[in-house]
């Protein structure tokens, strides 16, 4: 027994906290992952209909399930008038906004009448106001005097109804405020240097996201706090990461970070009203190409891109913001989208979008871009000759680039061979490997490894300091957590207020689930080095704001936000 | 709505290939952690390559070759017995890939993938591990080498165990050379355990492989003679012999070593049967060691000119041969065609030494086992007729072949024996290259014979 005590002594002890915390950090963070995205797939809502439109011939009910609905013979549309042929394909779109029903007449051969009256543009309808479409006439009805209509199919991401409610924001946010602990604890017992600077930085960070959340929940009411959990859960583990390598560059982050919950806030005030936004894509438009333009003259270069402004002392990469502005440019609400007028307006913005990062020599955010676009004009159009068309561009333009900029080409020289080219081309990807492997399942603990001497390894290569450092299990967990924002995105395209919403959440996930996509496979050598940043983890202010504004599209998508809460 | 919906399939499948391609890093990175974090550069190794927690490397009669004290790794405390060993144990930096430290360094350190590198002392325990070699035959050969570069292999055909490695050029694993651009030449290939990884031209010790290939092919083999005068024209061209033999038979061919009775053979059995021979024999076969495989040989024929296929016969044209691979390759022909699985180490594990018990195996079928007996009959009768016993010390049966290979006109020779024991108590294959030699008998033969003995000392004690 005796011996026993003797052998406790404080190596030992510290030993033992040291591989407890590296076992409870990435099982915390699975659970904050967890509960995230099961509270959101506990938000089924119930799926009766809104209104209906009752045939007056037959007294059929047509129920009217969505925000936004087209309607025509075609089957794809959300209300099909079957079998008459006077009924346009896409014949015209009915759609809710605050100040109650409207419709829209999407280019049809017959027209559409409200009351015996032809429409040109969107006319407000009441109920038992009468709609003809083709050679029928529909009676515009309260949904409570039907039963319930099937509602088609439901999407897989929800729960069965009847289970248990989600987990509380409070709650969620007490678990972020402990994994974050965790984290600030391991960093403190690091080999290099043991001091409690990076309690401190739990204490800024955490303040912050108290602030955050108090605001979120108590001032604007807003309902769920989910996607503001996982984004905190993600930029506290960029934060942490940082610690230890520059703390100067940890401030940066945590400014950034609040700077972009702001943006976030404002914009889902700003994106309220989906017909406001419309109104202003023009002028967001110029701005973005200005503040393009503005960094092909102004722009200084970083690691080969001139992608940088710097703006008194603090240096900016304005095409992360464009990054917002090209999601907004590119939705729309569905009258509009089946008018088809403005897709053109979107190709030309996205071809000087694309040049101009060309010219910047910033392929990586080029591919983002690229990939965005081809998501934004399927989800549009479901036209795929503009996908092949664009692909064969987008081949042809890379080979291009492959022999004008050869800096590129090495890049593709060195793939998939990091280790064969270690001291010269595959410097970076070769040491992002290795020590991706030195980590293990649990990491070596925050400031112990040793990718963060590498250059570029808070950025282009975090996601192999974060296996090093916390562990696969924890890189796994952050990049499905990225991942599963998509599913998210996907399963409420129905329920928004507008596929304006829907087609923004969508694609700004794609956008940030592409750029993952990157930012993991390069540093991975699974595919060429681009050099863009990891959501939320990677040291950069510019892409932190930006990543918290993508997420505001995902977040207005959701009916809850605009609903007014319930005392 | 529903059609924004059913489009963002198009998303969908991006973000599978995201999952994909995440499962895909996953895969991978759980199968060859172990090898990615091995690279001189990695930070967690630095210093004593992250060995100052491994267990302790013994010999087969237990003498430390390695091991840690207060955090450092020392080696074996004798100078030559360092240098002979050093391409079997290793170095701190891992510069030898195929080395025990570097390829058991994962269970020396306690490694593994779960935990990382880091994992904290209290938690970390090396293994030790038991080598079948035994350092003083490894110092022996080292020493016979007498600087020269060069590899000895020796084992134990019946249970595969091995007992001599040595490798040169080598260097002292306690005081590693600074290798720059100025000494680079000095050490080149230090690196390199010749034993596994290097491959030389074979030379006369090729003709075995043209000798089975005509048992097997020419029935009346016995009864053929042939015809030496210092030179023949073979396929158009000269082909050349070291003495003018007269009239000579295939047995007196092999024990004479004469070139125009082995190369007339090649060209008499064509490219296809002599290519059928060179993988039977192993030549282009690669063997596992353990876990590391051996370099394979080279014998191809197939832009030969008859007079290249002559040549090809008696080991020269483009032929290289491994040492390990001949080592093998003698084991079958001393096994009745059953080739030993050679390894070298015995056990890992937390134990301390314990002595090496190894059981003797059936081996794996490589050759007819009467072709195997009448090339071992062969090699007795070349010994006999030809080396004499007393080269050997007297107290060993052996059979052997020499070759003498020309690397180069004008440069020296790589000198070869090869070769097994007869002697029950102590069966023994090996295989000897020296660089820079000039006859198999005189250069390879004196260290074969210093190795095998203390070999045989070794397991007959």
């Amino acid at each position: 027994m005796e011996s026993f005590l003797q052998s406790l002594n404080i190596q030992v002890i510290t030993d033992v906290a040291i591989v407890a915390l590296r076992i409870l950090i990435p099982l915390l963070g699975i659970i904050v992952v967890f509960q995230c995205y099961s509270s959101m797939r506990r938000q089924r809502r119930d799926e009766k209909p809104l209104i209906v439109l009752e045939n007056r011939k037959t007294t059929e009910a047509l129920p009217v399930l969505f925000w936004e609905n087209s309607i025509g013979r075609a089957k794809r549309n959300d209300i099909v008038i079957p079998n008459d042929l006077s009924v346009s394909r896409e014949h015209c779109v009915i759609l809710r906004r605050k100040e109650g029903w409207f419709i829209t007449d999407t280019g049809s051969k017959t027209g559409t009448y409200v009351n015996g009256k032809l429409i040109s543009e969107r006319t407000p309808v009441y109920i038992n106001d009468e709609i003809r479409i083709g050679s029928d006439t529909f009676v515009l009805k309260r949904a409570q005097d039907y039963s319930v209509i099937d509602s088609g199919r439901r999407s897989l991401f929800y729960k069965k109804e009847g289970s248990k409610e989600g987990i509380a924001p409070f709650a969620l946010m007490m678990l972020i405020s402990i994994f974050t602990l965790f984290m600030a604890t391991e960093a403190c017992l690091s080999i290099e240097a043991t001091d409690f600077r990076p309690l401190l930085i739990f204490a800024v960070f955490m303040g912050l996201a108290w602030i955050f959340y108090l605001v979120s929940t108590k001032i604007f009411r807003r309902v769920g706090f989910e996607l503001e959990g996982l984004a905190l859960f993600l930029s506290a583990i960029g934060v942490m990461l940082s610690v230890r390598q520059d703390m100067r560059q940890t401030y940066v982050q945590i400014a950034a970070c609040a700077i972009g919950m702001a943006v976030f806030c404002f914009m889902i005030k700003f994106l309220q009203n989906p017909d406001r936004v419309n109104k202003w894509r023009l002028a967001i438009m110029i701005i973005a190409v200005i503040l393009l333009g503005i960094n092909i003259v102004f722009g200084s270069v970083r690691g080969g891109a001139a992608n940088w402004i710097v703006v008194g002392g603090i240096s900016i990469q304005p095409s992360e913001f464009v990054k917002i502005a090209y999601i907004f440019v590119g939705a729309s609400a569905l009258d509009q989208l089946q008018t088809k007028k403005n897709f053109i307006i979107f190709i030309i913005f996205s071809a000087i979008c694309i040049g101009a990062l060309f010219i910047m020599s910033d392929f990586g955010t080029a591919v983002i871009f690229f990939a965005t676009f081809l998501m934004i004009s399927v989800v549009r159009s479901g036209d795929y000759k503009t996908v092949v068309v664009s692909v064969v561009g987008a081949i042809f333009g890379g080979t291009m680039i492959l022999r004008f900029k050869p800096y590129i080409a090495d890049r593709f020289a060195a793939w998939g061979k990091a280790f064969e080219n270690s001291d010269n081309l595959g410097y970076q990807t070769a040491r992002a490997l290795t020590y991706a492997a030195s980590g293990g399942l649990f990491g070596c603990g925050l400031g112990n490894g040793y990718l963060k001497y590498i250059a570029a390894s808070e950025s282009d290569l975090v996601f192999g300091l974060m296996c090093e450092e916390l562990g696969l299990i924890v890189a796994l967990t952050v990049a499905f957590s990225i991942g599963g924002l998509f599913f998210y995105a996907r399963a409420i395209t129905t329920r928004s207020r507008s596929t304006f919403y829907s087609i923004s959440a969508c694609c700004a996930a794609g956008l940030l689930v592409v750029q993952s996509s990157l930012n993991i496979f390069g540093a991975m050598d699974i595919l060429p080095l681009t050099g863009v940043t990891l959501p939320f983890i990677s040291v950069g202010g510019s892409s932190m704001v930006s990543c918290w504004g993508l997420l505001a599209f995902i977040k207005a998508a959701d009916e809850r936000t605009y609903a007014i809460k319930k005392r | 709505m529903r059609r924004v919906r059913t489009r963002s399939v198009f998303v969908f499948i991006l973000v599978l290939l995201f999952f994909g391609g995440l499962c895909y890093f996953t895969v991978n990175i759980s199968v060859n952690a172990g090898s990615w974090v091995q690279h001189s550069y990695n930070g967690h190794l630095s210093g004593s390559g992250g060995l100052e927690k491994a267990g302790k490397i013994f010999d087969r009669n237990g003498v430390v070759l390695a091991e840690t004290v207060e955090g450092e790794r020392v080696y074996n405390s004798d100078y030559d017995t360092r240098l002979a060993t050093l391409h079997v144990v290793g170095d701190n930096s891992l510069n030898i890939s195929t080395a025990v430290q570097s390829v058991y360094r994962d269970n020396l350190t306690g490694f593994s993938y779960i935990w990382g590198l880091e994992m904290p002392e209290t938690f970390r325990g090396g293994n030790n591990l038991t080598l079948t070699i035994d350092s003083a035959a490894c110092k022996a050969a080292y020493e016979a080498l007498g600087g020269k570069e060069g590899a000895v292999v020796v084992m134990n055909y019946k249970t595969g165990e091995i007992l001599c490695s040595v490798s040169s050029k080598t260097y002292d694993p306690e005081d590693p050379p600074e290798i720059t651009e100025e000494n680079e030449s000095e050490y080149e290939g230090a690196y390199l355990n010749r034993v596994l990884s290097s491959s030389y031209t074979p030379g006369s010790i090729f003709k075995l492989v043209t000798a089975q290939a005509a048992i097997e092919n020419i029935s009346d083999i016995d009864d053929r003679t042939f015809e030496c005068y210092g030179s023949a024209e073979i396929g158009g061209k000269e082909v050349t012999c070291m003495s003018s033999h007269g009239v000579i038979d295939f047995e007196d061919g092999l024990s004479q070593s004469c070139n125009i009775v082995f190369a007339q053979l090649a060209y008499e059995l064509g490219g296809d049967k002599m290519t059928q021979a060179a993988q039977e024999m192993g030549i282009t076969q690669s063997f596992s060691v353990g876990d590391v495989k051996t370099v394979a040989g080279k014998y191809d024929v197939s832009q030969a000119s008859d007079n290249d296929l002559a040549w090809s016969g008696i080991g020269q044209y483009t032929d290289l041969a491994n040492p390990m691979q001949m080592c093998i390759t003698m084991s079958a022909i001393a096994n009745g065609g059953n080739r030993a699985e050679p390894y070298y180490v015995e056990s890992i594990g937390s134990g301390d030494y314990s002595k090496i018990t190894a059981e003797q195996s059936d081996g794996t079928a490589m050759l007819n086992s009467e072709t195997a007996q009448k090339l071992n009959d062969m090699m007795r009768y070349t010994v006999e007729t030809n080396y004499g016993d007393s080269m050997f010390g007297g107290n060993l049966t052996v059979c052997a072949k020499t070759g003498t290979a020309e690397v180069q006109e004008g440069q020296s020779n790589d000198a070869w024996m090869v070769g097994f024991t007869r002697d029950e108590d102590a069966p023994l294959a090996f295989a000897v290259v020296v660089e820079d030699g000039v006859f198999g008998l005189t250069t390879a033969g004196p260290v074969a014979s210093a190795a095998i003995q203390a070999c045989a000392e070794s397991i007959r004690n």
